[in-house]
């Protein structure tokens, strides 16, 4: 146990200090354009992000991330950008703030609450287990006089 | 009880959101422009050749600030735009000069020629330009074409209309415009 | 007497069929009531008409659409007289009122099956009018809003064909028949479970009677979204299988809940507890197969696969809030018999972690319903509109996503009631030094990032576990009988098919899972400009547009580019992505061409438009590391779904001892 242990130690630093991969930088723009792509919805389409449609305005909203990424302005920016022309529905996330965050909170809440409630009854049911069962007397003729019927 | 009580009530929640959605209809419709009560975004586009006679090389909004505007975008493969063309052309001829119309062709790189035979077949007079890289597109935040914005003579964006525009729709807003 | 049209024999044989379920769902309610054993055979017979007056409907309206029959309104509006035989075929389920149709058989057919087959007991009169109560309104919406058959005064010459995006692959003809013959299939296990509340018997009986059944509708559903997943990636031309589209989501919501079910029955099997619980996910299960027929039919999210906005919105939608209110509502109703008196000793047990596992699986329910939902809501509260997109799906479901693998691994290790510890940590130490192992020699192969490492590990980890539970049985039989570990393990896999097909099936999660991480976290995205002659460098492949080609073909013209994929020098393949038109349809259906490779496939597809004069093309190239072992671990998934179905080992003796006792 203790040298698993060790190992995940050893992982995880390994983990912090990788080198990113190399690759050629026109190809690595190109997956910065779909990646960035992949957060915005293509307005024309029916549920489809401008990285997966090929419908000619998400084409062109992709080669206009990639210009603004030759700019030199970050994912951030370029997000803003498209937020500021077509409002909150553009962004494939729903905004995080007010309400909104409900929809990143309720689902971990859900989960909580749902180990949660698990944990309460574990314990009553464990607490069960430890209580030998208590049958009475009607108990015990009710069962009797459903065995004799069926 | 109590729990036939949670039983109604989760399902009425859930009908009643079902139904606010079929009342509604189709989503992702009528989505609201972010651009209303907003300066309207400048652009400079190149026009389609048979208005450069009289209206230069490029338009821009810029150079016509001052007048109230109407900017219509529009395809050549847009059946809708079909069907409000004529009623652009006549409103243009009846308000052109109170108000001024501008057409840009958009989402339909390289395609003049089709983008010229769209504007021959409907006589359209007020100038149209040409949108290649549908740059004024996500300026403006289109949802698709047809869409029409009205602008003030502060360059302010009144109104915007999706889908085919009507005389009616046109009419009132024009009105709301020179007022 | 050759009057009488396709259409009117059609409706005929549709209210021949809605008349026979309704009076078997009346007769078999009362024939229960009273105990009436004739009433029940007639209840019994009437599922038997139903099928056969449902069967007629289908079978007439596979002769309309392949004789061209444009008197009938659904042939008229979906059907083509120059469509290929498969797609005419499968034109039945291309569009609503087919598709309602075809549930409505399927519905017909596991209600005839039931009332042919299933034992009789004091559950069998309910459960059948159940699927009766639900035949009832599947045959009254095939018989009014949606009716097919409806007689058109002035048929057309000829019909505008089916979507274009359905005629584009064969994966349609199969993928939606699968989805069905799960949902529907799920069913029978809630109408027992309904039976079992209205009886006042909510033991095991219901779930014992209905275990075949059970897997059979899982096996099938998973087998529809996987066969789904296939035809997006064949047809969409984005090179990806899953969107989180809204039609997705609703779909693979009964999944995640049918799977936490046939987990938990096991626990209710073994140590009786659960019975609330197992109730309450199958009637979940049904009512979220509901709910996603009503969304795809309704047209009120947002997505590519919706049916769009017909007049039968409403209808679904009073049918799901009938089914949550009759079926939540008798729960509530009997709460006080189905609640457990359970016991628990160990909460590190096999019951202890599928416990945790369903609570895992509807968590992940919860949110990907609360975010299919999400704009509706703020839509309905607010007036805002918002969207709720891939990237927020990932983001929640990866997570408990891996917190499934990793109990995944564990839990079929451990034994009921309570694991002994020593066992235990010997079998931890297994696991967490194959998980390590597998992410250390991922992160030597170059992969970065903690998703990627932790899917890894996972796998690995739990191919440990397979491992383990396989060496744990095999190894002792094969000491005490002396025989060769192969031979055991034969007859250990051959006797025990529940359990070794379930090891099959968490074996093909396992490749999914990698396959799935793999797939999306390397994914390569390009847009290539090729001049034609030219060789473009891709990924290590060199792509050479040859030609541009035409084909035309009675069900339409395609365009397409001939494109030479050649990697160090050598021809590899020629794929020819091309664009589609379908008869006059204006919308333009991209076809990719894929190169399935086992490292990786190269998926081609045409970008944007194809310009006739242009002397280059656009194309989009994407490369996705392992996809193709989704489709694998799809497939050994049902395998092993099969194979625990399979009759055969235990089952079947068992079934010879019975018959040995009857007679």
């Amino acid at each position: 146990m203790r040298r698993a242990l060790a190992l995940t130690a050893i992982l995880a630093a390994l983990l912090g200090t990788a080198p990113a991969q190399e690759e050629a930088p026109g190809l690595l723009l190109e997956q910065r354009v779909f990646e960035i792509g992949r957060k915005l919805r293509c307005p024309v389409c029916t549920s489809e992000s401008v990285a997966d449609s090929a419908a000619e305005l998400a084409v062109q909203m992709r080669a206009r991330i990639q210009t603004q990424l030759e700019q030199g302005r970050d994912e951030a920016e370029i997000l803003a950008y498209f937020q500021e022309r077509y409002g909150d529905w553009i962004l494939q996330d729903p905004p995080k703030r007010g309400p909104h965050l409900l929809v990143w909170l309720l689902p971990a809440g859900a989960a909580l609450l749902g180990l949660a409630s698990l944990v309460v009854f574990v314990r009553r049911w464990r607490r069960a287990a430890e209580v030998p069962v208590e049958v009475d007397e009607a108990d015990l003729e009710r069962v009797r006089a459903a065995l004799d019927r069926g | 009880m109590t729990r036939l009580l949670l039983v109604v009530g989760v399902a009425s929640a859930l009908g009643g959101l079902f139904l606010f959605g079929l009342l509604r209809g189709r989503p992702d419709r009528d989505i609201p422009s972010n651009l209303i009560g907003r300066q309207a975004p400048e652009f400079t586009l190149p026009l389609h050749s048979s208005y450069r006679s009289s209206y230069g090389e490029t338009f821009s909004l810029g150079a016509n600030a001052g007048r109230p505007m109407i900017i219509n975008f529009w395809a050549s493969w847009c059946a809708p735009c079909y069907q409000e063309a004529p009623e652009l052309a006549t409103a243009w001829r009846e308000r052109g000069t109170e108000v001024l119309f501008v057409g840009i062709q958009t989402q339909d790189r390289g395609r003049h020629a089709e983008g010229l035979e769209f504007i021959n077949r409907f006589g359209l007079g007020f100038p149209n330009v040409i949108d290649d890289a549908s740059l004024v597109s996500i300026d403006y935040g289109l949802f698709g074409v047809p869409e029409t914005f009205f602008v003030n003579a502060a360059g302010v964006v009144t109104y915007r209309h999706i889908g085919p525009v009507s005389s009616a729709v046109l009419e009132a807003q024009i009105g709301a415009l020179i007022r | 007497m050759l009057d009488i049209s396709l259409g009117q024999l059609g409706s005929g044989s549709t209210l021949l069929a809605l008349a026979a379920a309704l009076y078997g769902a009346v007769a078999g309610v009362v024939g229960a009531l009273r105990r009436d054993a004739r009433l029940q055979t007639s209840a019994r017979l009437a599922a038997v008409a139903t099928f056969l007056g449902a069967t007629a409907a289908i079978v007439l309206m596979e002769l309309a659409l392949l004789s061209d029959d444009f008197s009938v309104s659904y042939v008229a509006s979906q059907s083509r007289i120059d469509s290929p035989l498969w797609v005419k075929i499968v034109t039945l389920w291309a569009a609503l009122e087919g598709s309602v149709l075809l549930w409505a058989w399927l519905l017909t057919l596991y209600g005839a099956l039931l009332a042919v087959a299933a034992p009789l007991n004091v559950l069998r009169p309910w459960a059948l009018a159940v699927m009766q109560l639900v035949q009832v309104f599947f045959l009254g919406v095939v018989a009014t809003a949606a009716n097919p058959f409806t007689v058109l005064p002035l048929p057309p010459a000829d019909g505008p064909g089916p979507n274009p995006l359905l005629q584009n692959h064969w994966m349609m003809a199969v993928h939606p028949l699968l989805l069905y013959l799960g949902f529907v299939g799920l069913t029978v296990p809630f109408a027992y479970a309904m039976a079992a509340l209205i009886t006042r018997r909510p033991g095991s009986e219901w779930m014992t009677q209905t275990r075949r059944w059970t897997l059979t509708g899982w096996g099938f559903l998973s087998a529809g979204i996987v066969a789904g997943g296939w035809w997006s990636y064949e047809v969409l031309g984005w090179g990806g299988y899953w969107a989180w589209d809204p039609v997705e989501n609703v779909s693979f919501l009964p999944w995640l809940t049918a799977t936490a079910f046939i987990h938990s029955v096991q626990v209710q099997e073994r140590r009786r507890m659960l019975k609330a619980w197992n109730i309450l996910l199958i009637t979940l299960t049904f009512a979220l197969s509901i709910l996603g027929t009503f969304l795809i039919r309704s047209g009120i999210v947002s997505s590519v696969h919706a049916f769009g906005d017909g007049p039968v919105g409403p209808i679904f939608l009073a049918f799901f809030i009938v089914v949550m209110l009759a079926s939540f509502g008798l729960i509530a109703l009997r709460w006080d018999q189905i609640r457990d008196r359970a016991e628990l000793d160990a909460v590190v047990s096999r019951e202890g972690s599928i416990l945790v596992g369903n609570v895992l699986f509807l968590a992940m329910a919860f949110a990907i319903l609360l975010g299919t939902l999400f704009p509706l809501i703020v839509e309905a509260i607010s007036g805002e509109k918002v969207t709720v997109g891939a990237p927020f799906f990932d983001q929640v479901s990866r997570p408990l996503w891996l917190l499934i693998l990793l109990l995944m691994g564990i839990g079929p290790l451990l034994p009921w009631r309570r694991a002994d510890s020593q066992r235990l940590s010997s079998n931890l130490a297994w696991l967490l030094g194959g998980g390590i192992a597998a992410g250390l020699l991922a992160l030597l192969a170059g992969l970065r990032g903690l998703y990627p490492l932790l899917t890894v590990a996972l796998a690995g980890y739990n191919l440990v576990s397979l491992g383990l539970l396989l060496l744990g049985v095999v190894l002792p039989r094969a000491r005490i009988s002396k025989r060769s570990v192969v031979a055991v393990f034969r007859s250990y896999a051959f006797e025990n098919r529940r359990r070794f097909g379930s090891m099959v099936v968490h074996f093909g999660v396992t490749v999914i899972a990698v396959a799935v991480m793999a797939s999306s976290a390397y994914r390569v995205d390009e847009q290539l400009r090729l001049e034609f002659g030219a060789e473009v460098p891709f990924q290590g492949y060199e792509l050479r547009a040859v030609d541009r080609f035409m084909e035309e073909s009675p069900q339409g013209v395609s365009a397409g580019v001939e494109i030479v994929v050649e990697r160090a020098g050598r021809t590899l393949t020629e794929l020819r992505p091309r664009l589609n038109l379908f008869g006059q349809n204006p919308q333009l259906i991209p076809t990719p061409a894929v190169l399935y490779r086992p490292q990786h496939d190269l998926y081609l597809s045409i970008a944007g438009r194809l310009d006739p004069e242009a002397e280059f093309v656009v194309i989009r190239a994407v490369q996705s590391p392992l996809i193709t072992w989704i489709w694998v671990g799809g497939l050994i998934v049902i395998l092993g779904t099969s194979y625990a179905l399979s009759p055969g080992g235990r089952q079947l003796r068992e079934r010879q001892r019975q018959g040995a006792v009857r007679a």
